[in-house]
């Protein structure tokens, strides 16, 4: 079967005020019928990009066609085809949900008749129907936003675009909003892109997902296959202290069945932006010493293969001393993550070695990969922490590095 | 570029006049305001005011009464695009296949038309008061009247959009008020004619595009227009205000298209 490409994006890039580069460069298509996700942190650019391909923004450069129609020569047609759920509502609280249905269904021309007709189909879809003539300020989130998304698909849309679609919401209604987007890609044979960045909403919803961080393309798969990439199982070791974690992450990443030890950094040691940049200036001029080169991890390709810290242990305090005290303090973890094959018959031996190396456990997790230790391979930290991990660190060096000319090594 | 879309002018038209029908405390205290400075004012410094109008001080600022409410009511009309742009409605309008010449059309013509139905109100209030001779004159006058109110509304909501698309920050607003707005209706010849003010004051008012607003309001309620502006009176006013209003108009709707999302 030959599908069709609904949407095609090519080489988008938007820059804020000639400095800020909030998408940078991204390619991707989309086939009809998908759910197709953008999974990323806060700022990543997901609401950015969704602005551009729905004609509210435009790009920087680049360009993209929706159902064949270019955003820049045919913006109406690239409206008519969409429907737009916001991140932020934008119902009107003053009036009743009929109303805000009606008044789109006006706008999109819509007669009399399709919309009546229409409105009363799309609010048993969403059920809403018993409330539809109260004032929307009288509704709880949960209706608001199911209203929202009636309202995106009453001018029968080709693709929807869901900007945080459960942002805010509790888990139940979560769940229901759930199980609407996805009766409404079958039953309304509608193309759903959604963002996000709760990796259990892509990892529900998605056929696809793209992980999107610092307006990059980091990963973009099946959800099955972002899932694969991790083979084997991941163990979490906390430890009791962080200069015994510390101690052990090398030795563990020696260990030729673990695939990777990354350091999980924890809520007592939030480092801000302002800070990073700091640390990052800091190492700048460490570089222009020369000899950090070697030194710094490997992280060559980010399509699914993991970083690695230097394997090394001198060459790691040595990293860690350069620095600072803010590397002090970012290596302050408890946790470091492991990616190791077959888990279960390897745990006891791991508990041995760690035993043997005279530092306490705390804990001991293990689990199947989720799409939320992809997000932590693929960008260096997890998905909802703020703070910056080492290797996240090392990655914004390295943008800058080569923002600058610089080298990159690999 | 998209075409005008009737259906879109005539949706955020309909939605200016459900939300003001709706939000009837908030025209209530806006009659109650203009009645108090009617009472006040008007018998307060009546007697001492011995100028146009054979002296009669309420007949003198009725007019302006009603201007300031059309001010006010108008700019806030036209400054709300930014509360409109940043939590909600014309954001789900600016997706959608319209063009933003009538999404703006229409909320020219809503804010117009609401503000104009204010200024009615407050019409009648200080007819019952006894601020009008009524007659022919006076009957005639006010369709004449109600004309001039839709003039003065839509270039001020024309200039409440257009600030209101130039500044992103509605913190903004005390200001608009306080360097706008006060100015704006202080000048208009409102509270004493042109004529009696010193020449720096006299430049001030000709300056200011409300008070041809008002003098043309009183001209069609009382048949008086200041003799400073001689016999043309009538036809300066009204040129100067309607040049004024579609040029506010202009920019409000060049202003708001320009803008991004
Ligand atoms: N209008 C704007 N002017 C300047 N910078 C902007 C603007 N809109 C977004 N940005 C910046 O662009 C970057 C990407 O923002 P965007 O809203 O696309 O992120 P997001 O992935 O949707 O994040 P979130 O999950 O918080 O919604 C951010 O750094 C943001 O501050
Ligand atoms: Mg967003």
């Amino acid at each position: 079967m030959n599908r069709i490409s609904i949407i095609e994006v090519k080489e988008l890039t938007k820059v804020f005020n000639g400095s800020l580069t909030a998408v940078d460069n991204i390619s991707f298509t989309v086939e009809e019928g998908e759910i197709f996700g953008f999974l990323g942190p806060n700022g990543a650019g997901k609401t950015t990009t969704l602005n551009m391909l729905a004609t509210l923004l435009r790009p920087t450069s680049g360009t993209a066609t929706i159902n064949g129609h270019d955003i820049h020569k045919d913006p109406d047609s690239v409206r008519r085809s969409i429907g737009f759920v916001f991140q932020d509502p934008t119902l009107d609280t003053e009036l009743t949900g009929r109303e805000n249905l009606d008044f789109h269904g006006r706008l999109y021309g819509l007669t009399k008749k399709e919309r009546k007709e229409r409105i009363e189909e799309i609010l048993k879809v969403v059920q809403l129907t018993d409330r539809v003539d109260a004032f929307v300020k009288t509704y709880s989130g949960g209706m608001k936003r199911r209203l929202e998304i009636a309202r995106g698909l009453l001018h029968y849309p080709k693709v929807l675009f869901l900007d945080e679609p459960t942002l805010g919401l509790d888990p139940q209604t979560r769940r229901a909003i759930w199980d609407y987007i996805l009766k409404l890609n079958q039953e309304q044979n509608v193309t759903i892109i959604l963002t996000t960045h709760y990796t259990e909403e892509a990892d529900h919803l998605c056929n696809r997902i793209q992980i999107i961080d610092f307006g990059k393309i980091v990963a973009l798969d099946t959800t099955e296959n972002l899932k694969a990439t991790l083979k084997g199982d991941v163990v979490g070791l906390t430890f009791k202290e962080p200069s015994d974690a510390k101690k052990m992450l090398p030795r563990l990443n020696q260990l030729e069945w673990v695939q990777s030890a990354l350091p999980v950094s924890g809520t007592n040691n939030q480092v801000g932006m302002s800070q990073m940049m700091q640390i990052m200036q800091r190492m700048r001029g460490m570089a222009g010493g020369g000899g950090m080169d070697g030194m710094m991890p490997s992280m060559a390709g980010s399509g699914g293969s993991l970083p690695s810290m230097p394997k090394d242990p001198e060459k790691m305090t040595a990293v860690m001393k350069a620095m600072g005290e803010h590397g002090e303090q970012l290596m302050n973890f408890r946790q470091i993550q492991l990616l190791v094959d077959n888990a279960s018959q390897r745990l006891p031996e791991l508990v041995k070695i760690v035993d043997g190396s005279g530092v306490e456990l705390e804990s001991v997790q293990m689990h199947k990969p989720t799409l939320d230790d992809v997000f932590l391979s693929v960008t260096g930290r997890r998905i909802r922490d703020e703070s910056g991990s080492m290797i996240q660190m090392f990655r914004r060096f390295r943008t800058m590095r080569q923002a600058r000319g610089g080298t990159t090594p690999h | 570029m998209q075409p005008i879309s009737g259906q879109a002018i005539y949706v955020v038209l309909l939605r200016e006049l459900k939300r003001f029908w709706r939000a009837k405390a908030r025209i209530i205290a806006s009659i109650a305001q203009s009645f108090f400075f009617l009472l006040i004012l008007g018998f307060g410094i009546g007697g001492l005011f011995g100028g146009a109008l054979g002296g009669n001080y309420l007949t003198y600022i009725a007019p302006g009464i009603i201007a300031m409410s059309l001010l006010f009511a108008s700019v806030f009309s036209g400054v709300s695009v930014i509360f409109d742009r940043q939590f909600g409605f014309f954001k789900e309008m600016l997706v959608a296949p319209v063009s933003r010449t009538s999404i703006i059309t229409g909320k020219i013509l809503g804010g117009a038309v609401t503000a104009s139905i204010q200024g009615i109100l407050i019409l009648v209030v200080s007819t019952v008061l006894g601020a009008f001779f009524i007659d022919l004159r006076f009957a005639l006058g006010i369709f004449g009247a109600i004309g001039v109110m839709l003039l003065i509304t839509a270039g001020f909501v024309g200039l409440g959009v257009a600030i209101g698309s130039a500044l992103t920050d509605f913190h903004a607003f005390q200001l608009i008020t306080t360097f706008v707005m006060w100015p704006l209706f202080m000048l208009s010849g409102v509270f004493f004619p042109i004529d009696t003010a010193p020449l720096a004051l006299q430049i001030a008012m000709l300056l200011d595009p409300l008070f041809y607003g008002v003098e043309l309001l009183r001209f069609c309620l009382t048949g008086y227009i200041t003799p400073l502006l001689g016999l043309l009176g009538p036809l300066i006013t009204l040129g100067v205000l309607s040049g004024f209003s579609l040029a506010m108009i202009v920019l409000g709707t060049y202003l708001f298209s320009r803008a991004e999302a």
